[in-house]
C-alpha cells in the first residue's frame, strides 16, 4: 500500500502541548458530545418512558395530521405517532451503530496489530486483500448480501462487518510502523517481553487512538447505511420503527405530510452530532496528553 | 321570377350554404390536431421487445404500439374488434376460425402484410418451445392459407378464448422474412438481433433506445387504421418514453412540464394532482387486483404443521382483515373492494361488495373453533421496496394481532421471492395480478386450477374446480359458461387467497393530451392520442 | 521525483485484485437465491419453463465448466450478451459508464470547491461563530440520507425554482453539466463534510506547527506562510482521502442515480442485481475494480507529486 496512509491521514497529527492554564481534564466538546450520546441512550433504554403512544398503535382518526399538542410530531398514514416512533427509533439506530461497529473494530484492530507487527509477507498479502476488499462497491455487496441471507438487521451487521474491519486494521498496521520503531517498544523486546505481551499492552493502547476516534465517524455513518436501506426497503422491517425508514415512508409525503420524515431526520443530525462531537472532543484530549 | 320566389331561393340558398359551413366547421372541430410528440414518463424501461419471448409488463404494455394483432382490444378491454383482420368467423363445430385479412396493410419498411406472414406469427407464438406466452394458443393444431386474403386456424378441441386470445400481444403479426434474415441460429438469437431495429405492424416504430434512460418511437406511415379525418393514424409524431424510476421525480418532472403524462403514479399522490388545474389525474379502470396468496399444505417446507391449511383459520383471517381499511390507507380511497377472486372487469365475474365484510368477533370464534385460541405466527413475503405492499402487510399485521395472530413481514427482491414461491417455501405473500387476456380463463389456470402451478403455489387442489375448470376451457355456449365459472367462483371461497383491493391504473396527463388509454388489461394505447395545441 | 518503479508496481498489484474480484463475484452472483427468468416474469413462470430458460443461457452447466467458459470469454474480450436486454455487456456498459464518472467526477470537484475554502475560513477563526455556522451546516448535510438531499433539492431548485431542469442526463456535453450538478451537489455533501473536517483539523494543526512559528519568527508574511506551507499539508491529506472515499461515493451515486434519473451505472448495478443478470454483474463489477484501480493509483500518484516522501 501507500506510505502515506490515507487513515492515518484523517486522524489529526500530534501538535504542541495546550498552554497550560488551558488544559482541562475533559475538553468542552467532548462533555457536549457525551452528554447528547448519555440523552440518547436513556431514550434507547426506557422509550416507554418518553413516548406518549405505542409506536405502532394506527388511529384511523388521526390520518396524516400535522404537529400538534396530541401529536407534536404529526402522525402518519396510518395514524400512527411520529414523536413516539422517533424515541422508540433510538434503540434501533443506537444498536445500528453499535453493532454495525463493534466486529470491525475488534477484528480490525486485531488483525492490523498482528500484521503491523510482523509486517513484511503478511503486510504485502494483507494489502491485497485490502485492495480487493475496498474495490468491491460496497452498497453492491451489502444489497447482494442480504438477498443471499434475507434482510432485516441482523444480515445488515454481517455485511457491514465483511468490509468495516478494513478501515481499522489499516489504521492500526500504520500506527504500528511508527510506534514499534520508538524507544519504549525496543526497550520492551530487550527486556524480554513476549510478543503478545508487547502488542497488547504496550503497542496496542498507543495506536488505537486514531482508531477510536474514526469510530465515531463509522458509527454515524453506520446509522446513514441503515437509511439507504431503508429506501431499497432492505433495511429494518416493519412495524420496526428506525430512522432511515421512516424518512424513506414520508418520501411521498414531502409535499403534504412533511413531518414524517423532518423530525426522524433532525434525531439523525443530533445523534450524528453527539458522535462527531465526541470524536472531536477525543482527538482534542489524546492531543493534549502528548 | 317573382319577388317571394327570388326571396325563397335566397334563403335557402343562404340557408344551405350556412348548414354546409356548419358541418364543415364541425367535422374540422372534430378532427385531433396532428403532430408532436408526445413525452412519456414510465418507471422501469422495457427489456425485450420480442411479442413471443417477452416475459414482463414492461414489455408488453408498449407493444401493441409496435405490433397489431389480427383483432384489436376493444377501448374497454372486454372485447375485440378488427385489426389486421377485418372479419372473424368460428364454424359450427366449433373447431375452426376463419380469417379474413385486411387489404393493403403494410409493414412499417413498406412491404405487405402478406398471409404467410400471419401463419408464421401464430406458429411462431403456439410453439411451445419459444417464451412462456404458447399456452394462450396451444388449442390450434395447424393453420391454413385458403388464399392471400383467408386464414384458417384447424383447432384440436373447442376453445371459447380464441378469440380473445387473437387480440393478445402474443399473437401479434411479424415480418417473417424479415426475422429469418437475421443471423442467428436459433429463434432466440433472430428474435435479438431483430429486436434491435423491429419492422413492426404497428402504429409506431422504433427510432432509437437508450437503455434504461429513453426510448424513442415514430408514427408509422405505413398505417393502415384512419383518424377521424379519414387520414392514417396515429396522430402523434412520435411518443418518447423517459425512464424515471423514482415516483417522487416523476411526478415533479410532470408538474414542470417537461413530461406530457406519467404512469404509476403513487396513490398518496393522486388528491394531490388531481387538484392541480393544469393536470388530468386519470384513473383508468383495470383487471389489477392485489391480493395475499397463502400456502395451505398441511405442512410447511420445513416441516412444521401449517395453520393455514385449516380452512377455518383462513376464513378468519379474512374476515379479521378490514379490507375498507386498507382501501382507505393505502390507496387513499382509490381502490375498490373484491367481491371474487378475479377483478370486476374481467368476464364471468360474479360477485358484488366486498367478498369477506370485516367481522372480528366471529374471526376470533373461527379460530377457537379450529384450535387456535392461542393464536399462531407466521411470514409474509413481500417485494422490498414497494410502498403499497408493506402498506397493506403493515396493516394487516396490526389487524391480525387483535386474534391473536403474528406476522411477521419479509421484504425480499423479486428473484428471491419468486424462487421461493415456486418451491412452495413460504406462507404467505403478496402480489398483484393483470390480466393479458379478456378471458378468465388465464387467471383461474394460475390460481384454481391445480395442474398448472398448483394453484398459486399453494398446494389448494378442488377436483370439481379442476373438472369445470377442464369442461369451460372447451363450453362455446357462454351461459354455461358463466355457470362453470359462477361455480368456480364460489367453490373458491375457501381457496388460498386473501382478496384485498382492485386499484385503477392511476395516470397523470397534461391537460393538453388527449385520446390516450390504458386499457383495463394494461396496454397503453398511443395511437389515439393528441396534443392540443 | 516520480518513479517509474513505483508506478509499474502499482500497476501489476491490480492483476491480483482483479483476479479475486472476478472469481468472488463469479460465485456470489451464482449464490443469490432465484433466476433470471423468475426475476423477470415474477409469478407466472412454471418450473419448466425456468429449467428450459437456464439450459438456454447456460446455467445448468457444472459450476467449473461455467466458469472455464466464462474465462476464456474474458480473455478475448467478450463479456456475453445481458440476459435481461440481450444486449452485448460491452455495449451496455460503454453507454451506462460515462454518466456515473462524470457524476462522480463533478460531485469530487464540487466538494473540493466546498471544502477546501470553507475549511481554511473555520480554522482561522476557529471556536468563532464562522466556524460553529460552518461546522453546523456541514454535520446536517453529512446526516440527511441521500436521497432525502436529492429529492429536496429537485423540488426547490428544479420543480419550484426551475432553475434546473427536474433530472434526467442531457443531449450534449454542456447541456450533461447542467443536469448533473443537481446530482453532484448531492452527492458532494457527505464528501464534502468528511474532506472539511479532516482539512480543518490538518490546517489547526499545521498553523500549530513549530516550524510555522519558526517562518514566522524569520520574518515571513503570514499569507506566504499559509500559501506554501498550509496549502500544500492540505492538499496533501485532501488526495490522501479521495482514494477511499470513492467507494462511499460510488455508493450513493446507486441512490443518486435513481432519484435524478440519470441513466448510469449504479443504477445497473441496482436493476442487475435484482434481474439476477449475472453477465452483465460480472461485468460491470470488473469494469469498476478498474475504475476505480486507476483512481487509486492516480490519487497515490497525485499523492507523491505532493509530497517526495512517498514515492520510495
Amino acid at each position: 500500500m501507500t506510505a502515506i496512509d490515507p487513515i492515518t491521514a484523517m486522524t489529526p497529527a500530534p501538535a504542541k502541548p495546550v498552554a497550560a492554564g488551558r488544559r482541562r481534564r475533559f475538553s468542552s466538546t467532548f462533555l457536549a458530545g457525551a452528554a447528547i450520546l448519555i440523552l440518547s441512550a436513556l431514550l434507547a433504554l426506557f422509550p416507554q418512558m418518553f413516548a406518549p403512544y405505542n409506536p405502532t398503535a394506527f388511529d384511523y382518526k388521526a390520518i396524516l395530521k400535522g404537529p400538534s399538542l396530541a401529536h407534536p410530531f404529526g402522525s402518519d398514514n396510518f395514524g400512527r405517532d411520529i414523536l413516539s416512533r422517533t424515541i422508540w427509533a433510538y434503540r434501533i439506530d443506537l444498536q445500528i451503530a453499535l453493532f454495525g461497529t463493534l466486529f470491525p473494530v475488534i477484528f480490525g484492530t486485531l488483525v492490523g496489530a498482528v500484521v503491523g507487527y510482523i509486517g513484511g509477507w503478511l503486510e504485502a498479502v494483507f494489502g491485497r486483500i485490502v485492495d480487493a476488499i475496498v474495490t468491491f462497491p460496497f452498497l453492491v455487496l451489502v444489497i447482494a448480501i442480504v438477498a443471499v441471507l434475507g434482510p432485516g438487521l441482523f444480515n445488515l451487521y454481517i455485511a457491514v462487518s465483511i468490509v468495516g474491519w478494513v478501515f481499522y486494521a489499516k489504521l492500526i498496521v500504520a500506527e504500528f510502523k511508527v510506534q514499534k520503531r520508538l524507544d519504549y517498544a525496543a526497550a520492551a523486546r530487550v527486556m524480554g517481553y513476549s510478543t503478545g505481551r508487547i502488542v497488547l499492552r504496550h503497542l496496542l493502547p498507543n495506536a488505537m487512538t486514531g482508531a477510536l476516534v474514526y469510530w465515531m465517524t463509522d458509527m454515524a455513518l453506520c446509522i446513514l447505511l441503515g437509511s439507504s436501506l431503508g429506501y431499497l426497503g432492505l433495511g429494518a422491517q416493519p412495524p420496526t420503527a428506525e430512522w432511515g425508514v421512516l424518512i424513506a415512508d414520508g418520501k411521498n409525503y414531502m409535499k403534504t405530510a412533511w413531518w414524517i420524515s423532518v423530525f426522524p431526520g433532525v434525531a439523525i443530525v443530533l445523534t450524528g452530532l453527539g458522535f462527531s462531537l465526541l470524536g472531536d472532543g477525543l482527538a482534542d484530549m489524546m492531543r493534549a496528553k502528548q | 321570377m317573382n319577388r317571394i320566389a327570388k326571396f325563397a331561393a335566397a334563403s335557402a340558398l343562404m340557408a344551405s350554404i350556412s348548414l354546409a359551413a356548419l358541418a364543415a366547421s364541425l367535422a374540422c372541430a372534430d378532427a385531433a390536431p396532428r403532430g408532436g410528440t408526445m413525452v412519456y414518463g414510465r418507471y422501469a424501461d422495457s427489456l425485450f421487445l420480442d411479442p413471443v419471448l417477452n416475459d414482463a409488463n414492461v414489455d408488453i404494455w408498449i407493444l401493441s404500439n409496435l405490433y397489431d394483432t389480427l383483432l384489436l382490444p376493444t377501448d374497454d378491454g372486454k372485447g375485440v374488434q378488427p385489426g389486421l383482420a377485418t372479419a372473424w368467423a368460428t364454424a359450427l363445430d366449433g373447431k375452426s376460425v376463419t380469417l379474413s385479412l385486411r387489404e393493403g396493410t403494410k409493414f412499417s419498411d413498406g412491404s405487405p402484410i402478406m398471409a404467410e406472414d400471419v401463419k408464421w406469427s401464430l406458429d411462431r407464438a403456439r410453439n411451445p418451445k419459444n417464451g412462456i406466452w404458447n399456452f394462450l394458443l396451444a388449442s390450434i393444431d395447424s393453420i391454413d392459407i385458403k388464399d392471400p386474403k383467408t386464414v384458417v386456424l384447424n383447432l384440436k378441441q373447442t376453445d371459447p378464448a380464441i378469440i380473445a386470445a387473437l387480440s393478445v400481444f402474443n399473437s401479434a403479426i411479424m415480418p417473417q422474412k424479415a426475422f429469418e434474415a437475421q443471423p442467428g441460429a436459433t429463434d432466440a438469437d433472430k428474435a435479438k438481433t431483430f429486436a434491435e431495429h423491429p419492422i413492426g405492424s404497428g402504429p409506431f416504430m422504433l427510432q432509437s433506445w437508450n437503455h434504461g434512460s429513453e426510448m424513442k418511437l415514430v408514427k408509422n406511415p405505413n398505417y393502415w387504421r384512419q383518424g377521424d379525418d379519414g387520414k392514417p393514424l396515429p396522430y402523434l409524431d412520435g411518443v418518447t418514453f423517459e425512464v424515471i424510476p423514482d415516483d417522487a421525480t416523476r411526478i415533479l418532472k410532470v408538474q414542470s412540464g417537461e413530461l406530457d403524462g406519467s404512469e404509476f403514479i403513487p396513490f398518496s399522490r393522486v388528491e394531490e394532482l388531481k387538484a392541480d388545474d393544469k393536470l388530468n389525474m386519470e384513473l383508468f379502470p383495470s383487471t389489477k387486483i392485489a391480493y395475499g396468496n397463502l400456502n395451505v399444505r398441511p405442512k410447511l417446507k420445513d416441516g412444521t404443521d401449517n395453520p393455514l391449511s385449516n380452512e377455518k383459520v383462513r376464513l378468519a383471517l379474512n374476515l379479521a382483515a378490514d379490507k375498507d381499511a386498507i382501501i382507505a390507507i393505502v390507496t387513499h380511497g382509490v381502490g375498490t373492494p373484491m367481491s371474487s377472486y378475479m377483478s370486476t372487469a374481467t368476464p364471468y365475474h360474479v360477485g358484488q361488495g366486498a367478498q369477506f365484510p370485516v367481522d372480528v368477533d366471529k374471526a376470533k370464534q373461527l379460530m377457537k373453533d379450529a384450535g387456535f385460541e392461542k393464536g399462531f405466527s407466521f411470514s409474509c413475503l413481500v417485494i422490498a421496496g414497494d410502498v403499497d405492499e408493506v402498506g397493506i402487510a403493515t396493516a394487516l399485521q396490526q389487524m391480525w394481532s387483535q386474534i391473536g395472530v403474528t406476522l411477521t413481514i419479509e421484504q425480499v427482491d423479486n428473484a428471491t421471492l419468486t424462487s421461493r414461491y415456486r418451491a412452495g417455501d413460504f406462507s404467505m405473500r403478496l402480489s398483484y395480478w393483470t390480466d393479458d387476456i379478456a378471458d378468465p380463463n388465464e387467471i383461474t389456470s394460475y390460481f384454481a386450477y391445480s395442474p398448472t402451478i398448483q394453484s398459486q403455489h399453494s398446494g389448494w387442489k378442488s377436483d370439481e374446480a379442476d373438472k369445470l375448470f377442464e369442461d369451460s376451457q372447451k363450453e362455446l355456449d357462454p351461459k354455461k359458461r358463466a355457470e362453470q365459472y359462477a361455480r368456480i367462483q364460489e367453490l373458491y371461497k375457501s381457496g388460498p387467497t386473501i382478496p384485498i383491493y382492485e386499484s385503477p391504473y392511476p395516470v397523470v396527463l397534461k391537460k393538453s393530451v388527449k385520446g390516450f388509454l390504458q386499457i383495463p388489461l394494461g396496454n397503453n394505447i398511443f395511437s389515439g392520442a393528441y396534443l392540443e395545441k | 521525483m516520480l518513479n517509474l518503479g513505483f508506478v509499474v508496481r502499482r500497476l501489476l498489484q491490480i492483476i491480483p485484485t482483479f483476479a479475486f474480484i472476478l472469481v468472488v463475484t463469479f460465485v456470489i452472483v451464482r449464490l443469490l437465491p432465484g433466476d433470471p427468468l423468475s426475476a423477470m416474469a415474477g409469478d407466472r413462470v412454471t418450473d419448466a419453463q425456468v429449467l428450459q430458460a437456464k439450459a438456454e443461457l447456460g446455467l445448468d452447466k457444472p459450476f467449473i465448466v461455467q466458469f472455464i467458459d466464462f474465462t476464456e470469454r474474458v480473455a478475448t474480450g467478450d463479456l456475453g450478451r445481458s440476459f435481461v436486454v440481450q444486449i452485448p455487456v460491452v455495449n451496455l456498459i460503454s453507454q451506462r459508464l460515462p454518466p456515473t464518472l462524470l457524476l462522480t467526477g463533478m460531485a469530487t470537484v464540487l466538494a473540493i470547491l466546498l471544502a477546501i475554502p470553507l475549511a481554511f475560513i473555520s480554522a482561522l477563526r476557529r471556536d468563532r461563530a464562522a466556524d460553529m455556522a460552518i461546522r453546523g451546516v456541514f454535520q446536517v448535510g453529512l446526516s440527511m440520507p441521500v436521497f432525502y438531499i436529492g429529492l429536496l433539492l429537485l423540488t426547490v431548485f428544479s420543480a419550484q425554482l426551475q432553475w434546473f431542469p427536474v433530472g434526467g442526463y442531457g443531449d450534449n456535453w454542456g447541456d450533461r453539466f447542467y443536469h448533473l450538478f443537481l446530482p453532484a451537489l448531492t452527492l458532494a455533501m457527505s464528501l464534502a463534510a468528511v474532506l472539511m473536517r479532516n482539512l480543518r483539523s490538518a490546517i489547526v494543526d499545521v498553523l500549530n506547527a513549530e516550524y510555522v512559528d519558526f517562518a514566522r519568527a524569520k520574518g515571513l508574511m503570514p499569507r506566504i506562510i499559509l500559501g506554501r506551507h498550509v496549502l500544500r499539508n492540505a492538499l496533501i491529506s485532501t488526495v490522501a482521502l479521495l482514494g477511499p472515499m470513492v467507494g462511499t461515493l460510488l455508493g450513493g451515486a446507486v441512490i443518486t442515480e435513481s432519484v435524478f434519473a440519470i441513466p448510469g451505472v449504479g443504477r445497473l448495478m441496482i436493476d442487475s442485481i435484482y434481474g439476477r443478470d449475472y453477465p452483465v454483474i460480472q461485468g460491470l463489477t470488473m469494469a469498476l475494480a478498474v475504475v476505480v484501480s486507476l483512481i487509486f493509483l492516480a490519487t497515490d500518484l497525485l499523492q507523491a507529486a505532493l509530497d517526495p516522501r512517498v514515492a520510495k
